[in-house]
């Protein structure tokens, strides 16, 4: 999960990484209350989604008139379909140059990977890719390897040396702080010399909740900005993520989720979501929340239920979408295919509620798929 | 032959007196498992089904020579029982908890090597080698023995895609679910490698999704000269970039992550792609057909 850069920055500060000099503004708060040592200052939408600098996120004020303006304006504007709640209000920075600095879990790596590149800022991923190194498990970092690697891309050898030392740093802060990747881009060289991160994305690994206070608020934050029927199905640990078709999913498994998504598409449809239920309880507690959410989701016309378990027994999930479909509301078409674990049982439940289970799912997928088309 | 599990693996299960280690014991030893002992600290002395309770895997790896290790407890657990596993001798530990945090999976791994085991999961169903053993909570109607080696980043998935070569006629050495984290047990690369010298794994077929690098492995292997055909599948053309679908690592974060890119990488060295699940059979077929013609003009 994303941190805000002002979370981020306040991280890296508490391992002794160099920060600006900064104040939070939240929405709400007159300007004036906004703390400003000196101008000029660079006021920044706080949003998880990226390329916030190519869309006007960063506004640079010179005194406190053009500050309140630049409140009002990035309050007001969505990035990446998100509205900020608090703005960073940092120094403006006298920068030298920029360089790019990450330190991110990687599969091939298997455990963490440094990369870092002489030239940073928002255009990164159009250059060179960086120099990497593969550091495997955290205690496995070497300084001296580091700088194998970086003496190929990095001629100014004390620049570099602070560099190795930032990274040693991150990387044990990423595995004793549970954080899947560490951004800092641009990693700035002021004139002076001295280092400074003037930007930090730092995600945190959320299955480490019930070890970090920060995560464990941060997942709770997440759900407060849900609305109600995507909190509940947060609530039963559902993964959901929203589409602009009009087949509601509600599956079990990434992969399988994924599957049926694809099908329906390759059947002429359109998923209107990722719903795998799988993670919770694949009970009448656990499907419930989910009806729910399908069911008040104008733009879904049909939901999809396309579950393949082994741990998870089909009997237990007929009778669960027996009990949900009796107390349900709605009278959106529910098209099913069920297979897996007891799938010889599911025939008997479903005939008690009249009820179809088709026997694949290209069969159910187009089934859904004729079903949306006659309810447009 | 098969590759890691088969009928001379004796398994313990960690966390045996839980409501998924019941299950399993009574699910796996039908099908064949060779189960010598459960670990439940505290509940040393007692018995699931009839296998013995022990209160340490010291304990159960000393009385009944124990050699495989299955961890079913909470994930902020799963740390600590694989490492009690692996250091008392596990030469197998397979770990389905699919919410462990990977600097514990990237602890896990490390071990794993130190020791000259191999770790499994998390995030996985665990690994069947049909007409054999399981180790872990698939279907298992849904495998027959055979020569196709399958590979799967997701549980479910690995079901319906086994099921439709199984109907098909086509069986299965052994199916290992490598599991959706970013940092496996067992990579895709280890996967294929263990396959590759199993004279009984004639083709492989490889589940895959959007996100991560995975799939480079498998490419890297399709192109290598005398590696056996490999047929795949890469679920998540629909999925959006920039989110995660579901699995820590289903994410695409940059263009290569992407489907389309994914399949052409795959189809460029010489892996036979199915366009969607419906081509899985024809697809494998295909890659076994590959291998007779292969080996007649040998």
């Amino acid at each position: 999960m994303m941190m805000l850069e002002c979370d981020a920055k306040r991280l890296l500060a508490s391992v002794g990484a160099a920060v600006p000099a900064g104040a939070v503004w939240r929405k709400g708060e007159p300007a004036a209350s906004v703390k400003v040592a000196a101008y000029p200052v660079a006021v920044k939408a706080q949003v998880r989604s990226g390329g916030r600098g190519k869309q006007g996120g960063v506004v640079k004020a010179a005194n406190a008139t053009e500050l309140a303006a630049a409140g009002k304006k990035l309050f007001a504007t969505e990035f990446g379909g998100e509205l900020p709640e608090v703005l960073l209000v940092e120094a403006w920075l006298a920068i030298e140059r920029e360089a790019y600095l990450s330190v991110a879990v990687d599969g091939r790596a298997e455990g963490y990977v440094v990369l870092y590149s002489p030239v940073g800022g928002i255009n990164i991923e159009e250059g060179a890719p960086p120099a990497r190194y593969p550091v495997g498990a955290p205690w496995n970092f070497r300084v001296h390897e580091l700088r194998a690697v970086l003496e190929k891309v990095e001629p100014d050898y004390q620049w570099r040396e602070k560099v190795i030392a930032l990274a040693q740093r991150l990387v044990r802060t990423a595995a004793a702080r549970d954080c899947t990747t560490i951004e800092i881009n641009p990693l700035v060289k002021l004139a002076d010399g001295s280092m400074i991160a003037a930007d930090a994305k730092i995600a945190r690994d959320e299955w480490a909740h019930f070890r970090s206070e920060e995560i464990a608020a941060e997942r709770d934050a997440e759900k407060a900005r849900a609305d109600e029927y995507l909190r509940a199905c947060l609530d039963m640990q559902h993964m959901y993520v929203k589409l602009d078709g009009d087949i509601g999913i509600i599956s079990g498994g990434a992969g399988m989720t994924m599957a049926a998504m694809d099908m329906v598409a390759e059947q002429g449809g359109r998923p209107a979501c990722f719903l795998d239920c799988s993670p919770g309880p694949t009970s009448t507690r656990g499907y419930r929340p989910a009806f729910a959410m399908l069911d008040a989701d104008p733009t879904v016309k049909v939901i999809f239920v396309s579950v393949f378990g082994g741990g998870t027994q089909m009997q237990r999930v007929a009778n669960s979408m027996k009990e949900v479909m009796a107390e349900r509301n709605s009278t959106k078409p529910v098209v099913y295919r069920l297979d897996g674990t007891n799938i010889d049982q599911v025939p008997g439940i479903f005939a008690q509620f009249g009820a179809h289970n088709h026997a694949s799912l290209e069969e159910a997928a187009a089934a859904a798929v004729k079903l949306a088309g006659t309810r447009a | 032959m098969s590759i890691l599990l088969d009928r001379t693996n004796r398994v313990i299960v960690q966390g045996v007196t839980g409501q998924m280690g019941q299950f399993f014991v009574e699910d796996a030893r039908k099908y064949g498992t060779n189960m010598v002992a459960g670990v439940s600290p505290g509940r040393a002395g007692t018995t699931v089904g009839d296998v013995p309770v022990f209160a340490s895997v010291r304990a159960a790896v000393d009385a009944t020579r124990a050699d495989t290790a299955m961890v079913f407890v909470p994930p902020a657990a799963v740390l600590g029982a694989a490492l009690e596993a692996l250091e008392c001798g596990c030469k197998l530990v397979v770990a389905t908890a699919d919410e462990m945090p990977v600097a514990d999976a990237i602890e896990v791994r490390a071990a794993a090597r130190a020791n000259g085991a191999v770790f499994v999961g998390p995030n996985t169903p665990g690994l069947i080698s049909p007409g054999k053993a399981k180790m872990g909570f698939m279907p298992s109607f849904c495998y027959t023995q055979g020569n196709v080696g399958v590979i799967s980043r997701s549980g479910s998935l690995s079901y319906e895609g086994s099921k439709r070569i199984t109907v098909a006629g086509i069986g299965q050495s052994t199916v290992i679910g490598i599991g959706g984290d970013p940092v496996k047990g067992t990579t895709a690369a280890e996967a294929l490698e263990l396959f590759h010298q199993d004279p009984d794994t004639h083709a492989v077929l490889y589940l895959g999704e959007i996100g991560g690098t995975e799939e480079t492995f498998v490419a890297e292997y399709a192109s290598r000269r005398g590696a056996k055909p490999v047929s795949a599948l890469i679920v998540g053309k629909t999925a959006p970039p920039g989110k995660k679908m579901g699995h820590a690592a289903a994410l695409i974060g940059s263009r290569a992550e992407g489907h389309a890119a994914k399949q052409k990488m795959l189809r460029d060295a010489g892996v036979f792609v199915a366009d969607g699940l419906r081509q899985v059979v024809a697809a494998t077929q295909a890659a076994l057909a590959s291998r007779k013609q292969t080996a007649s003009v040998a």
